[in-house]
C-alpha cells in the first residue's frame, strides 16, 4: 500500500488553520488506503482557495474555469474511464456559477467524485457572500446581512437523483478521509459536501460552531442510507447538520451506459482513417 | 411497382430538342407545416439523380407551424454554388404564397397554385405568367382520403413539368418509405405522383413544360454544409462530440450521432454550451479529438472557455454556424455578423486559427484540416460557416479520403515521454509549440493551467515567467501560414472590379462576377479561407491586381472589411457591398451595386 506521502507535491500555503488543510489530508490518505497511482488520478480543480489543491496534491491535473470543474471531468471520465476523476471546488463553484453543471452532472451518474470545500464564503476575493453562508451574515458584500436563504448541497444532490451524498467536517480528517474512499469506489458521481471552516473570514461558522452543531449520522439509531426517505429527514432536522454517508444507491454509471466500447478508451483509439468504411458512409450522401 | 411509365412513353427524350433548358429554378411555397421541406428535399433529390447540379435554399420561419417557407430548388448543367435571381416554376399551397413570390418569378413563369379564394394578382406582376390553379389538397382528400398525398400529387405535377423520369422519383419514394413504412405506403405515395402528374398534363399546354437537358448522374453527392462538416470530423477521427441544441449548427451532433458509436466515438448532449465546451477540453486534454458546434448566443457563451484553450494550449474544434443576430435575432436566417467576434473575441489574447469555408468540398475539407491544426497548434480552431451553408442542400463531387491525414502534431506516446529527459508540458521550445502527454502516462505528471503558469503547469506571477510564457503561445502560430488555407482567387488574374467574400457568399459572388463580365465589367473575386492569422499577402496582392474592390459580406458593419483594414496597410479603394436582412445576396444585388459604382 501507498503512503499518503505519495501524493504530497508541496506545502500548501492557505491560511494557517484553513479546513482546506484537513480536505488535503483526507484526500491523500483515501488515495492511500486505494492505493492509486498518481498518473492515474486527474484532480479537476475550481476557482477559491481550494483551487490551489493542485499545486499540493501529486497527480494529474486541470485547474479550470470558475464553476466549469464537472464538464471538464465529465470530458475526462469519459475518453479514458480508466482514470480516477476527483473533482474540487468552492461553495461558489459548485452550488452558485456552477449549479447547472451540478444537477445535470449528478442526473447522468458520472463516475466523478466530487469534493466541495464548503466555507460559506467567497474567501479569495476576501469574503463575499457565497450561496451557503447563512441568511442574515454581515460580509463584505452584505453590510445589512444577507437576505437570501442558503442552498444545502446535499438536498439538492438529492433531489438529482444523486446516488451517493455524503457530508464531512474537514476538522474529521479521518471520518472525512473515510467518506472520499468510499465515494471513490462508488460507482457513479459521489459528492461529497465538505464543511470547512474559513478562519481568517468567516466569524460565525467555526470550529467550535460546528462541533456544537453537527450530527454525526452514524449515531443515529438504525440509520440506514440506503433509505431515501431517511436521507430526506436526516437533511431537514433542525436540531443539527447531518455528517457522515446521507444516501447511497447502486445504478449503472453514465460511462457504462453510452460507451460504446467499455474496453477500449477513446483517449487511445488508433486514429486511422477508416477509409472504407467512410467510403460506405459517404454512399448515403448520393 | 411502375405505375406510370407515361413519361418514357410519350418520348420527349433527353438532348432532343431546341428547348432543352440547361439552368433553371422551382420554388415550393406555403406555410410551415405544408410539407414545403419534405417537398423541396424529394425534389432535389430527384433533380440530383437526373445529373443536374443542385443548389437549394430553405427560407423557414422560427416556429413549427403557420407561417410562410419556401424552398428554392436550382437545377443547372453547370456547378453553380448560388441561387440565381428568377424562379421558374412556382408550386404555391396557398395564394398568399404567389403574391409574395410573384416578384421574383421570371417574365415567363409558371404558377400552380391550390388557392381556395380567388386572388388577383398586380397586373404587372402577372404579365407574362401562366396561372395553374391546382387544388392540391382537395384532389389528395377525395383521391386518396388523406391531405398529405398532397406533396406527392405536387410531386408528381413538377414531374411532368420537367418531363422527369417518373422511375426515379418512385425509387427515392420506396428508399424513404419502404423500410419504414412498408410497401402499401409506398404504393399509395406513387399512385399520388402519378395522379399529380396526370393532372398537370390535362391542365398545361405542351410550351409550358421546361425539359432540362439530361446528363448522367456523375460521381456527385448531395448534402448539408453541417453534414459535410460532420462527415469531415468523422473521417478525421473526432470522437468527442459535445453540444447544446441550436439552429441551425444542430444537424452536426444529429448526423455525428448516428455514426460516431461505430468509431468508437460518442456524441454528447450538454446542459448548455459551456458545458458542451469545457466538456470537449476535458476530452482533448484526456487524449481524444474533440469538437462542438455552436451558433448565436451559443457562441457567446463559449466565449469564455475558448479563452482557456488558449491559456492551457489544448487542442479543440469549434464550428459556428452563424445565424442572424443580435441577441436571438431569427433563428432560422442566415448572417455574417460574427465574424469579429472570433477573430478578437475573449478575454485576454491567446492564439486561435479561425477558418471559413465557402463551399461542401471545403466543409469537408477544412473541418478535417481544423483537427491537425489543432493539434500541431495546440489551440482552439473555429470553423465559421452561416446558416445557408449549413443548412442547405447543395451538390458536390465526391470528397477525397485520400487526401484526410490523421496528423496529431507533438502529442507523444508513452514511450515517447519516457524517452525526454525531462518532461514539461508547457515548455519553452524554439517554436513556442510544447510535448504534450496524457493522463494515465509515467514520468508526464503536469496541471494543465488556466492561470498563468510555468512551465511545468503551475501557478507563477512573476513577471518575467508571464512576459515569456505569453511570447511563448503567442510565437506558436508566427510561421503557421504555409498550413493555413491560402486565400483563393476566381477569375481572371488582373480585373477593374475585385469582389472580396467568404463563405456561402462565395457563390453569389461568383455569379455576380460572371454577370458584370457579361456586361463588360472585368471583375474578379476573392475568397478568404483563413481569417486568423490573417492572410496579409494573400490580400495585399489581389487589392493591388484591382482598381476597385468590393467586401460582400452579409453583415451591418461590415466586418470583414473591418478586418482587412485592420490588417492590411495602405489598401487602396475598397468599398462594402452589405446586406443585413434575412436572406443572402441575390447576384442581380451585387451587379447593380457595382454598375452604380463605376459607371
Amino acid at each position: 500500500m501507498k503512503k499518503k506521502q505519495t501524493y504530497h507535491r508541496a506545502q500548501p500555503t492557505w491560511c494557517p488553520g484553513c479546513g482546506l488543510y484537513g480536505v488535503f489530508d483526507a484526500l491523500k490518505r483515501a488515495a492511500a488506503n486505494m492505493d492509486l497511482v498518481p498518473e492515474n488520478m486527474v484532480m479537476v480543480t475550481g476557482i477559491g482557495c481550494h483551487g490551489r489543491m493542485n499545486n499540493y496534491f501529486n497527480a494529474y491535473g486541470f485547474h479550470g474555469l470558475h464553476g466549469r470543474t464537472l464538464p471538464v471531468a465529465i470530458g475526462i471520465k469519459l475518453v479514458n474511464p480508466k482514470l480516477q476523476v476527483v473533482g474540487v471546488s468552492g461553495d461558489g463553484d459548485a452550488y452558485s456559477i456552477g449549479l447547472g453543471h451540478f444537477i445535470h452532472t449528478l442526473r447522468k451518474n458520472v463516475g466523478i467524485t466530487y469534493i466541495v470545500v464548503n466555507n460559506r464564503l467567497y474567501s479569495l476575493t476576501q469574503g463575499q457572500m457565497s450561496p451557503t453562508t447563512m441568511f442574515g451574515m454581515v460580509t463584505i458584500s452584505t453590510p445589512f446581512g444577507s437576505k437570501d436563504f442558503p442552498v444545502e448541497g446535499p438536498v439538492l444532490a438529492l433531489a438529482a437523483r444523486g446516488t451517493f451524498v455524503a457530508r464531512g467536517f474537514s476538522a474529521e480528517v479521518d471520518h472525512l478521509a473515510a467518506l472520499i474512499e468510499k465515494g471513490m469506489k462508488h460507482k457513479g458521481f459521489a459528492l461529497i459536501d465538505v464543511l470547512s471552516p474559513c478562519v481568517t473570514y468567516n466569524k460565525l461558522n467555526t470550529y467550535e460552531w460546528y462541533k456544537k452543531n453537527i450530527l454525526l449520522i452514524e449515531k443515529e439509531p438504525g440509520y440506514n442510507p440506503r433509505d431515501k426517505n431517511r436521507a430526506r429527514e436526516i437533511l431537514g432536522r433542525t436540531d443539527g447538520i447531518a455528517v457522515g454517508l446521507i444516501y447511497e444507491e447502486e445504478k449503472p454509471s453514465w460511462e457504462e451506459l453510452i460507451l460504446p466500447e467499455k474496453d477500449k478508451p477513446i483517449a487511445f483509439e488508433n486514429l486511422s482513417v477508416r477509409r472504407q468504411e467512410l467510403q460506405k458512409i459517404m454512399e448515403n450522401f448520393r | 411497382m411502375k405505375l406510370a411509365a407515361s413519361a418514357i412513353a410519350r418520348g420527349g427524350r433527353p438532348g432532343q430538342g431546341s428547348r432543352m433548358i440547361r439552368d433553371l429554378s422551382v420554388m415550393i411555397a406555403g406555410i410551415a407545416g405544408d410539407g414545403v421541406l419534405f417537398t423541396g428535399n424529394v425534389l432535389a433529390r430527384m433533380l440530383k439523380r437526373h445529373g443536374w447540379e443542385i443548389v437549394t435554399s430553405r427560407d423557414f420561419p422560427s416556429n413549427i407551424r403557420g407561417e410562410p417557407t419556401r424552398y428554392t430548388v436550382r437545377a443547372s448543367l453547370n456547378e453553380n454554388y448560388a441561387l440565381s435571381d428568377l424562379v421558374n416554376i412556382l408550386l404555391a399551397f396557398d395564394c398568399d404564397a404567389v403574391l409574395d413570390n410573384l416578384p421574383l418569378m421570371a417574365a415567363n413563369g409558371i404558377v400552380f397554385c391550390d388557392g381556395e379564394a380567388v386572388v388577383e394578382p398586380p397586373a404587372d406582376q402577372a404579365r407574362g405568367k401562366t396561372f395553374h390553379k391546382f387544388p392540391l389538397r382537395a384532389m389528395a382528400r377525395e383521391k386518396f382520403g388523406n391531405e398529405i398525398f398532397k406533396n406527392m400529387i405536387a410531386l408528381g405535377a413538377l414531374n411532368f413539368l420537367l418531363d422527369l423520369e417518373i422511375d426515379l422519383l418512385e425509387e427515392i419514394i420506396s428508399e424513404m418509405f419502404l423500410k419504414r413504412k412498408g410497401v402499401e405506403v409506398v404504393k399509395k405515395n406513387i399512385q399520388a405522383v402519378a395522379y399529380g402528374y396526370d393532372k398537370a398534363r390535362e391542365i398545361t399546354l405542351e410550351r409550358e413544360r421546361h425539359p432540362l437537358a439530361r446528363k448522367e448522374d456523375a460521381d456527385r453527392l448531395l448534402l448539408s454544409g453541417d453534414e459535410a462538416i460532420a462527415f469531415g470530423a468523422l473521417a478525421a477521427g473526432c470522437r468527442f462530440f459535445a453540444a447544446y441544441p441550436i439552429c441551425p449548427a444542430s444537424e452536426i451532433s444529429q448526423w455525428l450521432v448516428h455514426y460516431l458509436p461505430q468509431f468508437n466515438g460518442i456524441v454528447i448532449q450538454a446542459e448548455d454550451e459551456l458545458a458542451a465546451l469545457n466538456m470537449a477540453l476535458g476530452a482533448a486534454y484526456a487524449g481524444a479529438r474533440a469538437m462542438t458546434a455552436t451558433s448565436g448566443p451559443g457562441a457567446s457563451l463559449m466565449m469564455e472557455a475558448f479563452s482557456l484553450a488558449g491559456m492551457a494550449e489544448i487542442p479543440v474544434v469549434i464550428a459556428h454556424v452563424q445565424r442572424l443576430g443580435p441577441a436571438t435575432g431569427i433563428p432560422t436566417k442566415t448572417q455574417q455578423g460574427d465574424i469579429l467576434q472570433w477573430v478578437f473575441g475573449s478575454h485576454g489574447e491567446f492564439p486561435r486559427i479561425v477558418l471559413a469555408p465557402g463551399t461542401l468540398g471545403e466543409c469537408f475539407g477544412l473541418t478535417a484540416q481544423a483537427f491537425n491544426l489543432a493539434e500541431k497548434y495546440q489551440c482552439p480552431v473555429v470553423l465559421l460557416t452561416e446558416l445557408d451553408m449549413g443548412q442547405d442542400y447543395r451538390t458536390t463531387s465526391r470528397f477525397d479520403l485520400g487526401r484526410v491525414l490523421i496528423d496529431r502534431g507533438k502529442l507523444l506516446t508513452q514511450e515517447e515521454l519516457l524517452a525526454v529527459r525531462s518532461f514539461k508540458r508547457y515548455e519553452l521550445s524554439f517554436d513556442g509549440i510544447s510535448p504534450r502527454g496524457l493522463p494515465s502516462f509515467k514520468k508526464g505528471l503536469h496541471l494543465v493551467e488556466s492561470l498563468e503558469h510555468d512551465e511545468n503547469g503551475y501557478r507563477a506571477e512573476d513577471d518575467a515567467n508571464r512576459i515569456r510564457m505569453m511570447e511563448k503561445r503567442m510565437k506558436k502560430l508566427r510561421n503557421a501560414s504555409s498550413d493555413l488555407p491560402c486565400a483563393k482567387a476566381w477569375g481572371p488574374k488582373k480585373a477593374g472590379v475585385g469582389l472580396i467574400t467568404i463563405g456561402s457568399t462565395l457563390g453569389t459572388v461568383l455569379e455576380a462576377a460572371a454577370q458584370l463580365r457579361e456586361k463588360d465589367i472585368q471583375a474578379n473575386s476573392l475568397q478568404l479561407r483563413t481569417l486568423w492569422p490573417f492572410p496579409v499577402r494573400d490580400v495585399k496582392k489581389f487589392l493591388d491586381g484591382c482598381d476597385l474592390a468590393f467586401v460582400v459580406e452579409n453583415n451591418y458593419s461590415g466586418e470583414l472589411a473591418t478586418l482587412i483594414r485592420s490588417q492590411v496597410s495602405s489598401i487602396p479603394e475598397m468599398k462594402s457591398i452589405l446586406r443585413y436582412g434575412t436572406r443572402s445576396f441575390r447576384p442581380r444585388e451585387v451587379v447593380e451595386h457595382v454598375e452604380r459604382a463605376v459607371r
